[in-house]
């Protein structure tokens, strides 16, 4: 049988809008994703997370008491999460370049910006299937790796300090 | 000891460990992801989403004229309306408020500005603005036009004054 191919996947929404949680509920169920659980904030997030399997987490970046940055940090951080490679989405009317940063230096393997469109929402749940992204450890940070696009035809000058070490070991 | 190479060719730094895709577990399995994108891309899956989409308008539009009513009571509160303007950019074209999210782009574009430059709002902007979503969204839908001339007075507004002396 040719099915959706989302048939055993379990996706969490962490969202303090109700109705921006039926929304993307909604959209998760028109995709063929029908086990969805929700959580108000971060903190019921991170308690749903440990009681139950997720594959796919979308979240809003401003709740309370737990917001979408500290939840994304303690998924890819704390010793007792349960996956600590689980794709998050991050949806968020927040779009100043420093929010997005701050969301990709949290870990967040997308961002989306509200409004959301159907289209946009999907187009990232396919990179996420399409393109995995390499995970990165170091002390400060782990998560996705942030290089997003590598062009190997870059035409203009190496100023990046790895560059420069890259150079001197050759 | 030689450095490690990523996928690129490019040197991983020292105390650096890259984890690849393959060696970690994987949303979907292959098959799975192979049939998954097609589902993402289809028209079925395209049309059930508008349908989706079509239904969220009326219970966000009500959560709207919520936001909205909280925006003008939470007047002289800078945090407060902040954070219901970023609200209402947000939900507003998901509610079918074109213009009431234009408008509120607007104010929190200044609002944004402003933070960055460590300046404070003026009320007057805040004020214009406010009064412009609420009339905006409370006659969404027979003041279309007249919303749209609001929306580029305000940008025009917004824009002389960081453009001004006094945002620098």
């Amino acid at each position: 049988m040719y099915g959706a191919g989302f048939e055993n996947l379990k996706a969490l929404i962490v969202e303090d809008n109700q109705h921006m949680r039926s929304l993307l509920r909604a959209l998760l169920n028109s995709a063929g994703i029908k086990d969805v659980a929700e959580a108000a904030h971060g903190q019921g997030g991170l308690e749903v997370l440990r009681e139950r399997k997720s594959d796919l987490v979308l979240t809003d970046m401003i709740m309370k008491p737990m917001d979408g940055l500290e939840l994304t940090r303690l998924i890819r951080n704390d010793e007792r999460s349960p996956n600590p490679f689980v794709p998050i989405i991050m949806i968020s009317g927040h779009t100043e370049k420093y929010k997005v940063e701050a969301a990709r230096d949290a870990g967040v393997t997308e961002f989306l910006a509200k409004p959301i469109t159907a289209q946009n929402l999907f187009a990232r749940i396919a990179e996420i299937v399409e393109r995995p992204r390499a995970f990165v450890r170091c002390d400060n940070y782990f998560g996705p790796d942030r290089r997003r696009h590598q062009n190997d035809d870059y035409p203009g000058p190496w100023r990046r300090k790895d560059d420069f070490q890259q150079t001197e070991v050759r | 000891m030689s450095q490690k190479s990523d996928k690129h060719g490019k040197k991983i730094p020292k105390g650096v460990q890259m984890i690849a895709p393959d060696a970690y577990p994987q949303m979907l399995s292959k098959p799975q992801a192979a049939r998954a994108l097609h589902t993402l891309r289809s028209n079925d899956t395209a049309t059930k989403a508008q349908v989706a989409m079509e239904a969220a308008i009326p219970p966000m539009r009500a959560a709207i004229l919520q936001y909205v009513a909280d925006l003008e009571q939470a007047a002289g509160d800078m945090k407060k309306q902040f954070e219901i303007a970023h609200e209402i950019r947000g939900f507003a074209e998901n509610a079918g408020m074109i213009t009431t999210g234009r408008i509120a782009e607007i104010l929190c574009r200044y609002m944004d500005d402003m933070v960055r430059l460590a300046k404070p709002w003026d009320a007057t902007i805040v004020v214009l603005h406010t009064s412009a979503i609420a009339r905006a969204a409370r006659a969404e839908e027979d003041d279309v036009r007249m919303g749209e001339v609001v929306a580029a007075e305000l940008a025009a507004l917004v824009a002389r004054r960081l453009s001004g002396p006094e945002s620098h």
